[in-house]
């Protein structure tokens, strides 16, 4: 009965150590990537394991630019990837495509909801996402 | 943490002055589980997004429909939060538009709320004074708006005061609906003001997910579900036409995104979502 209390608390004290750690991560990032971007306060943090992703839901407004920084590196040294999908779940992009970075800019023609899904292509760790927006330029629909 | 909510209701200053028709603190002893919603409360924009938005896209100030800022001493628990996020979201638009004295008496509103639920500090007469310097400066205006934002959502969550700021994001979301549709009852024609309602029809679902957790014990809960739910009705009606696809591309870290799609909204349209919202906004503002 010792043996399992004390089991408990371990994994109990692992993923308080874990969620600590997560959050600490997010005051970093910031100030390493946020720059003149204006950051509303919110944040999102996940523990992933074996595969987990975690989703987000975000009102992106047209005439905006944003920030998306993706926080965090998986137990087998990976970056953190994004998957960005339309409201109707239709995948727009994957920046693992892309290769990595340690944030993204994001411009849209018109203002839409996406649902952004975090996500390590191997191993396991904490995920934590900010996102900072400014004034941007309008792009349209029609340019390539 | 029922507990904390009653001693918040309880410790109104302006109890005396609260009308009977005011929705009660929940009492009920039932725990929502506010780590599987979390998601959905982020999922609407800030005030201070909306309000960088609308100041990016030049609409002009009406505020005739706006929130009477007097009426701020009135307001306690839930329904105080749901007016503080009002009152954030009137602040913000008129701050866009430049109308400075008008913001300035609702970021008064927003104090006197805020020292409800233990976030005056946030907006204290130094910061007040600070941002006051600062008017004829918006960009640094707006990050200060967004910084102290960032800080009541922070204090609201640590201090275990979820469901207030459930209820201001409501208020919030509410008000920036209002706003856009009187913007588009002005500029029936304006693309960027349909869009915002064309989005609704995917944040509806989400702010839905956020009330319907508790509609079995909470009557509030029940009549904001039953409310959404019939702007959701109307916003079904609202189509978009495609007019080729979708893409994305990535130049030095820049995601370009475009939508080649055209909201279809009819000033018909634009009065029946408003005649929607009404009962929502009425439930929120009425004392």
């Amino acid at each position: 009965m010792k043996g399992v209390f004390l089991g408990v608390s371990l994994s109990f004290l692992g993923m308080l150590q874990a969620q600590s750690g997560c959050r600490q991560l997010i005051p970093a990032c910031r100030e390493a990537h946020m720059e003149d971007y204006n950051w509303d306060g919110r944040y999102w943090k996940a523990e992933l394991y074996g595969g987990e992703t975690t989703e987000i839901y975000y009102t992106f407004f047209r005439g905006l630019r944003y920030r998306l920084i993706p926080c965090g590196r998986s137990s087998a040294q990976k970056a953190l990837h994004l998957r960005i999908y339309n409201a109707n779940r239709t995948l727009l992009l994957d920046t693992r495509q892309q290769g990595e970075r340690s944030y993204w800019d994001l411009e849209l023609s018109s203002t839409q909801l996406l649902v952004l899904e975090l996500y390590y292509p191997m191993g396991e760790g904490c995920a934590a996402l900010l996102i900072g927006h400014k004034n941007g330029e309008y792009i349209e629909a029609s340019a390539h | 943490m029922t507990a904390l909510l009653v001693w918040i209701g309880g410790c109104s200053p302006s109890d005396s002055q609260v009308s009977q028709h005011t929705y009660a603190v929940d009492t009920t002893s039932y725990a929502i589980p506010w780590e599987q919603i979390e998601v959905y409360m982020k999922a609407a924009p800030s005030p201070v997004q909306v309000a960088m938005w609308l100041r990016q896209e030049k609409v002009p100030f009406y505020g005739e429909n706006l929130h009477d800022p007097t009426l701020a001493g009135r307001y306690s628990g839930l329904q105080g939060a749901a007016n503080l996020g009002v009152y954030l979201t009137d602040m913000a638009y008129a701050h866009a538009t430049a109308q400075y004295q008008k913001a300035y008496e609702y970021l008064s509103s927003v104090n006197r709320l805020a020292s409800l639920y233990g976030v005056e500090d946030i907006l204290s007469a130094e910061r007040i004074k600070r941002l006051d310097r600062l008017q004829d400066q918006p960009d640094s205006v707006q990050k200060l708006f967004t910084q102290y934002y960032g800080e009541i959502q922070e204090r609201l969550t640590e201090t275990g005061q979820q469901a207030m700021l459930r209820h201001m994001i409501l208020g919030g979301w509410s008000e920036s609906l209002h706003i856009v549709l009187t913007l588009l009852e002005k500029d029936p024609k304006s693309q960027p003001l349909a869009e915002v309602i064309f989005l609704q029809k995917g944040l509806l679902p989400l702010l839905m997910k956020l009330y319907s957790v508790d509609t079995a014990s909470s009557a509030a809960s029940r009549e904001i579900v039953a409310h959404l739910a019939a702007i959701q009705g109307e916003l079904e009606q609202v189509a978009i036409q495609e007019v080729g696809s979708t893409d994305a591309t990535v130049q030095k870290g820049v995601i370009h995104m475009r939508f080649r799609q055209r909201v279809v909204l009819s000033p018909v349209q634009v009065q029946s979502l408003r005649r929607r919202l009404l009962p929502l906004r009425q439930f929120i503002v009425r004392v």
